[in-house]
């Protein structure tokens, strides 16, 4: 049995035209257990950048705590909002250092350049090899679904609500056939000037 | 502290030998409603080394009835061998030849005969039912099998079958009503594209899947074959 | 003390890649004389590539006396067609199912013959070349080598072959067997500088004289710091 599946979630971003998404599940579950279903994955780091984690729930709280606490002295240092590559960078350094110990999460950086407004995504693995994409990147236990769905749904240039339907059906047809992933989800469009928070009804089997 | 055999012949490490192998390739069956598809790679690999990549794994075990099976490839071909024969019995003693479903449970029972030591495959049956209904059955390696609409299966079914839930399913579009029906309404034109499709993508994340697909499509009339080309790296 | 029957042996005495090729008219296949004990270079005019019959040749890799064992109830096969006198022998696909048969059940019975067999020939006129492991997988393929030769070997064959639309002659098959011997020789280290052909083409099959390898080792001197 893996760390990594213990609890299960997967969390999906996408570059759009001017935008991104970043969609998770909602479960947190015991192994074949659900024990809630209103547990994000998915965290606010600025007015236009959120950063998804999956893998070991105590993890996903720690280092989404750890990060905040990192990033709020970032901020007050330069007293101005982090680029997404730079909090990607922040990301990876939080997990090297705990290189031969790891923490057992997967984060997806998902945001906009808050000065160039530039779509930006990253993906690590679990001790902070990074890789910026351009299209979408995949974590989580539902990862080889979304990776299906994904490469044939996703397409250049979407506008945001071409954008959200496809992240949307990416991730339930996804995660109905993942039984560690779904019970809900939760979708973030993140535009220059705004962002959209949409929970979805989803299967609850 | 857990011994059961005394000191003086305890061994050094066991190499014990590992009678299977993970040879790839990727499966899809779909039921229309008068034809049925199945789809297959042509990649055969071994390791990271590719053996072939012009080896379809599909058996055409009757006129039609077409046969996917994937994992190792040693079993893939007994297995087909095997049930060739048990046809061919089933020939001579009913003096006709199986209709689908009857393939369909004897490959079950086969599949189970081995419970103990596994064929490691995975199978789909391809036909047509005795009314002419497409039909698609698939298996786990130790033969608990059901008919079904559509399915993936091999290296890439997980990243297929979701897609296949998406686009065949028409699921999380709204309807929440069952769907009763064993076929999907779609013609074989769009099915056959639908495939091509997903069989692009997939060989994208897939290392186990590309070169080529072959896609057989079952009507009353037999069966026809087309040939798609994959990204061979 | 019963001890549980242990039956899966290592591979003592082996042979390193065999290759094969099909070009317009024929195949043929090729390895080198190399007998390997473990790194010693032991036996070195072992013969590894052998006509079946005329219109058949095998190669094998791995243990060589399970090679032999196998070889002997092949040759036994044979010695019955020639008793029979019925003008049948022995096709190459159906040489090649039988050994894909034994070899699988061995593999089943948890005793397996540690080869990989390549068998070619004509098969109504038409090339054959099929490979068997020893788990019983099985394939055929208009190029293919066992060992290194999968590495190292088959990538150039490949090339060769699709830059040729898969139609080469039997002098650029040489050729290119030739120049993958060479290569395995020098990066494959339980391989040898002889080696030996095995061809089929319509007028029969033959084991032809064995080869030694042209190589140029004047590099070797300008080669530092491995010490």
């Amino acid at each position: 049995m893996s760390i990594m599946s213990y609890n299960g979630g997967s969390v999906v971003a996408m570059a759009g035209k001017n935008c991104v998404a970043i969609a998770s599940d909602k479960r947190f579950g015991i192994q074949y257990s659900t024990v809630s279903m209103e547990f994000p994955k998915i965290f606010e780091m600025g007015p236009q950048l959120y950063l998804g984690l999956a893998g070991l729930a105590t993890d996903v709280q720690t280092v989404s705590q750890r990060l905040r606490f990192r990033l709020n002295l970032y901020e007050l240092q330069e007293n101005r909002h982090i680029k997404p590559k730079t909090f990607s960078s922040m990301v990876s350094n939080l997990l090297y250092e705990k290189r031969f110990g790891p923490y057992f999460i997967e984060p997806i950086i998902a945001g906009l350049d808050p000065k160039t407004s530039e779509p930006f995504i990253s993906v690590m693995d679990l001790i902070g090899q990074p890789c910026i994409s351009k299209d979408f990147a995949v974590i989580g236990t539902a990862n080889e679904q979304l990776y299906g769905m994904c490469e044939t749904l996703w397409q250049p240039d979407l506008e945001p609500s071409d954008l959200f339907e496809t992240i949307s059906q990416a991730l339930m047809n996804a995660f109905d056939r993942d039984s560690y992933s779904g019970w809900g989800a939760v979708v973030y469009v993140i535009e220059k000037d705004k962002v959209t928070v949409r929970e979805l009804k989803t299967r609850m089997d | 502290m857990f011994e059961t055999r005394p000191s003086s012949v305890q061994h050094p490490t066991e190499h014990r030998f590992n009678p299977y192998e993970m040879n790839g390739g990727t499966i899809v069956g779909v039921a229309g409603e008068d034809f049925a598809v199945v789809a297959s790679d042509t990649r055969l690999s071994e390791g990271y080394s590719i053996l072939s990549r012009d080896n379809p794994h599909l058996y055409q075990v009757l006129p039609k009835t077409v046969m996917g099976s994937v994992g190792f490839h040693g079993d893939c071909i007994t297995f087909n061998k095997t049930l060739q024969i048990r046809l061919r019995m089933y020939e001579y003693e009913n003096n006709k030849k199986a209709s689908t479903p009857a393939v369909a449970q004897l490959v079950s029972t086969m599949l189970y005969s081995r419970r103990f030591f596994p064929y490691y495959v995975n199978t789909i049956i391809a036909g047509l039912t005795n009314d002419g209904q497409g039909c698609v059955y698939s298996y786990d390696p130790v033969g608990s099998y059901e008919r079904e609409v559509y399915r993936a299966g091999g290296s890439s079914a997980a990243l297929i079958q979701p897609l296949l839930d998406s686009q065949l399913g028409q699921k999380n579009q709204g309807s929440f009503e069952l769907n009763r029906s064993y076929t999907v309404k779609m013609s074989k034109e769009e099915v056959v594209a639908l495939v091509k499709d997903i069989y692009t993508s997939a060989t994208e994340r897939d290392i186990y899947t590309g070169d080529a697909v072959f896609i057989n499509v079952i009507t009353k009339d037999g069966v026809v074959t087309e040939h798609f080309k994959l990204r061979r790296d | 003390m019963e001890h549980p029957k242990q039956q899966t042996q290592n591979p003592m005495v082996t042979g390193t890649s065999v290759l094969g090729i099909q070009f317009d008219g024929g195949v043929l296949i090729a390895a080198d004389l190399l007998g390997s004990y473990g790194s010693m270079a032991q036996m070195r005019q072992l013969q590894r590539v052998f006509k079946v019959n005329e219109k058949t040749v095998i190669g094998a890799s791995g243990d060589y006396s399970d090679y032999q064992f196998l070889l002997e109830k092949i040759m036994q096969k044979v010695n019955q067609d020639n008793c029979l006198n019925d003008g049948y022998v022995y096709k190459p696909k159906q040489l090649f199912s039988w050994c894909t048969r034994v070899l699988y059940n061995r593999r089943s019975n948890f005793d397996p013959l540690w080869n990989r067999l390549v068998i070619a020939g004509l098969e109504n006129e038409q090339p054959f070349l099929g490979c068997v492991d020893l788990l019983g997988n099985a394939y055929q393929a208009p190029c293919m080598a066992t060992g290194y030769g999968n590495y190292l070997a088959v990538p150039i064959m490949r090339e060769f072959l699709e830059k040729h639309n898969n139609r080469i002659t039997e002098a650029q098959a040489r050729d290119v067997i030739d120049r993958c011997m060479k290569l395995l020789y020098y990066r494959d280290g339980r391989a040898y500088d002889k080696y030996s052909i095995a061809i089929v083409t319509r007028e029969g099959s033959r084991v032809e004289e064995c080869k030694e390898l042209q190589t140029n080792w004047s590099v070797a001197s300008q080669i530092s710091s491995y010490d």
